[in-house]
């Protein structure tokens, strides 16, 4: 049987957070915070790439339910919602946490102007807040493997590199590439799952392979 | 019932490939129209001209069937053209994105970008004066009778008194930059006889889509229909396509009536036609192919053969995995094609014919489904990228409901002849190439889908970014291409795979369009300026 909310060791968790009916110097609350997150840091700079073990996030306002033509009846939301969607690996709470412990100011900036919000003042208290504005994902899926983040990121990065070493190499006498290959293993660590390895949140890794000739 | 449609009634490039029926010269003529009714006159007066889809008679047919023409026409309509010419709003706005827009704007898409980019085109294209129009091709048996067609149709585009105007700017030999057509034609050997060889020296075009109603022998089944479970080698390995593939107003893939313009009559029968002139980097290639050959047991024979798919005699890679297998078997297909010739008697010639079909087959009849690693036809060569012939499968038994699930609305008729002179000592200079020739249902869905997933990357194929090695648009950096290109060892051989690297750009755009093929009512409504779309 299928379990909601995850796949393997991923997590699918979708929130909707009411946003407060209020506005600050003429702008609705929602339109603040819609401002402020079209204008987030992207890539290394984004506040998910500091979140541990993210592997993808979104965060987006929903205005309203879509009228779906005669004869739906109109319904309407009492309130707008921040919507924030995320794949990561591992246990929801301990992820949730983390996210706090790691960027406490990123998260209250986001969810500032959220109902109940207020009452949040520590990881624990995020935790809760989240689970009550949880929504249940009947299907998760993973366009990735299951491993931590820094698990994948080591192996992008190692997998570029090898590709690189690859090509660079193409023809070397065994003892060359034997040599060769040593100073790659030293070079690269592949053990070593903190460094060097792709930092989270880079869309675009630092320099081609194609120049391997 | 089997599929029949009206012949009479679609041109006939649409159906025929002139080069392989003996017209081994072409001439592409392009024109805008300055006044709509005068436009329509042209169209009406070239009516007669128009070649269909009709068969010719063979020597020994008696009555009906029409004699093979000295020299055909077809002609085509750009989005602008269609306008132009006064064809209802309500008309024009029912045909699709990709066709009004037009290949120029769809660039980004098709990779046309660095020495592919407009500003690079034959300045035919890039007139500020005058759009494309109409896109008139003539294809002729003889050189003479390409020519005599020519001055019909001079003669008849003289009668609008400027209304219409033939459009120049064609590059040509000899640094000619403003010619007022582009030539074309098959390349000859030294006794003057044509070839079937590009300026790269592959055999070209040897492998075009059967379907639903195509004039096609039955048995040129193999190889070319879309790919059942059965034997690649044997006819029950294939099925013909759906004529709605190609032709508009039949059902298709989809099992569906594809998308087309209105009123009904205006787009039945008719195809859209892609047109592009592809310069050729001749030295280059011949550089590239010589370097990296360097490494491999059958040189550069082997880098040009893993490049495409097949030796560049024709013999496919998949299958003939030396030199040395692909010229025996060039050797058997000539010796068998002799012996027909030699036969002594009917009996005697319908075996001979036997024999040589069944080798011919083994020019198509074929898949990847033993060669699924790539360590004969490499996963990225052009052949395997174009025509996938249910290798999107990965070996995995029944992944899809049919192997083509992924490739059968992706198929294109492949129409076209080489343009210019070259020889061994060229350069990238110079007027040599191809002009390319795509005809299809629906170009976004098949040529530009072919040409910017399956070209120009390689995520469909698990090959990260890499793009065709031939014909992808490599970018260049530090005075080097960019392009990678892998050759998969065989599983178990105990070989290394062999990487190239560094690969430029081999193929530049020079021109082209989209344009509508009409069929002959569609052409007749739209000279008499009556299409109604109600």
């Amino acid at each position: 049987m299928l379990e909601k909310n995850t796949s393997g060791r991923v997590y699918g968790l979708t929130l909707l957070c009411p946003i407060r009916n209020e506005s600050q110097d003429g702008s609705s609350c929602a339109e603040i915070l819609r401002c402020y997150l079209q204008n987030l840091d992207t890539e290394d700079g984004s506040p998910m790439a500091k979140a541990p073990n993210t592997y993808f996030a979104r965060f987006y306002v929903l205005n309203d339910v879509f009228y779906e033509g005669f004869d739906c009846k109109e319904e309407h939301l009492k309130s707008r919602y921040l919507v924030f969607s995320s794949n990561f690996h591992g246990d929801r709470d301990a992820y949730v946490r983390g996210m706090w412990n790691s960027n406490k100011e990123g998260v209250k900036a986001i969810w500032r102007f959220c109902v109940g919000f207020e009452n949040v003042t520590d990881a624990e208290g995020f935790a809760d807040y989240v689970k009550r504005c949880q929504v249940d994902n009947a299907l998760v899926f993973n366009g990735s493997t299951d491993d931590s983040l820094a698990e994948q990121l080591k192996a992008l990065y190692l997998k570029q590199e090898f590709s690189r070493f690859a090509y660079a190499n193409q023809g070397a006498s065994p003892e060359r590439l034997q040599q060769n290959f040593n100073k790659f293993v030293e070079q690269t660590q592949p053990f070593n799952l903190a460094h060097p390895t792709w930092p989270s949140g880079h869309l675009h890794p630092n320099a081609s392979i194609a120049d391997g000739s | 019932m089997t599929k029949q449609l009206d012949l009479h009634d679609i041109q006939g490039n649409v159906l025929k490939t002139y080069a392989r029926q003996d017209f081994t010269y072409a001439r592409y003529i392009l024109f805008a129209i300055k006044t709509p009714a005068m436009g329509r006159q042209f169209v009406r007066d070239l009516l007669p001209l128009v070649t269909t889809a009709a068969p010719w008679a063979r020597p020994g047919d008696d009555g009906e069937k029409m004699p093979k023409p000295g020299a055909t026409t077809n002609i085509a309509f750009s989005y602008h053209g269609l306008k132009r010419i006064g064809l209802p709003e309500r008309s024009l706005h029912s045909f699709p994105e990709e066709f009004s827009m037009g290949m120029r704007e769809r660039g980004e898409i098709l990779g046309d970008t660095g020495r592919s980019a407009p500003s690079y085109w034959d300045a035919v294209w890039n007139s500020k004066d005058h759009r494309v129009d109409i896109w008139l091709s003539i294809n002729g048996r003889t050189k003479p009778a390409l020519e005599e067609r020519y001055a019909k149709i001079r003669s008849i585009l003289a009668n609008t008194n400027g209304g219409v105007i033939q459009l120049c700017g064609h590059r040509g030999e000899n640094g000619a930059e403003n010619l007022p057509f582009q030539d074309a034609g098959a390349r000859r050997d030294s006794k003057g006889e044509p070839t079937r060889k590009e300026h790269f020296g592959y055999v070209d075009g040897i492998s075009n889509p059967f379907f639903e109603g195509t004039l096609t022998d039955p048995s040129y089944i193999t190889g070319a229909g879309k790919p059942t479970r059965k034997s690649p080698e044997s006819p029950d390995g294939w099925a013909p396509l759906k004529t709605g593939e190609f032709i508009l107003g039949h059902r298709d893939e989809a099992q569906e009536l594809p998308k087309a313009p209105i009123p009904r009559y205006l787009s039945y029968n008719g195809s859209y036609l892609v047109y592009r002139k592809l310069h050729q980097n001749v030295g280059s290639f011949n550089r590239y192919i010589e370097e990296k050959g360097k490494d491999l047991p059958d040189g550069s024979e082997e880098v040009a053969a893993k490049f495409a798919g097949r030796w560049r005699n024709g013999a496919p890679i998949t299958s003939y995995s030396t030199k040395k297998e692909a010229d025996r078997f060039l050797a058997e297909v000539a010796a068998a094609k002799k012996a027909v010739a030699a036969a002594a008697n009917q009996v005697a010639r319908a075996a001979a014919k036997l024999e040589y079909a069944k080798l011919a087959s083994k020019f198509v009849g074929f898949n990847y489904q033993n060669d699924l690693a790539g360590g004969r036809c490499p996963i990225s060569a052009h052949m395997r990228r174009a025509n996938p012939r249910g290798a999107l499968e990965f070996g995995v038994k029944g992944a899809f409901e049919t192997p083509g699930a992924l490739i059968n609305r992706r198929r294109i008729l492949r129409r076209g002849l080489p343009y210019g002179e070259s020889d061994e000592s060229s350069n990238d200079d110079g007027n040599h190439g191809i002009i390319f020739m795509s005809i299809g249902a629906s170009i976004e869905r098949q040529f530009e889908f072919v040409q910017q997933q399956w070209i120009n990357y390689g995520n469909d194929f698990k090959t990260a970014n890499d793009k065709d090695p031939l014909v992808g648009s490599h970018e260049m950096a530090a005075g080097q291409g960019t392009g990678r290109m892998i050759f998969p060892a065989e599983p178990g051989s105990n070989k290394a795979p062999y990487f190239c690297s560094g690969i430029p750009r081999f193929v530049e755009t020079r021109g082209g369009g989209y344009f509508f093929l009409p069929s002959l009512t569609a052409l007749r409504t739209i000279s008499e300026g009556i299409v109604d779309p109600g």
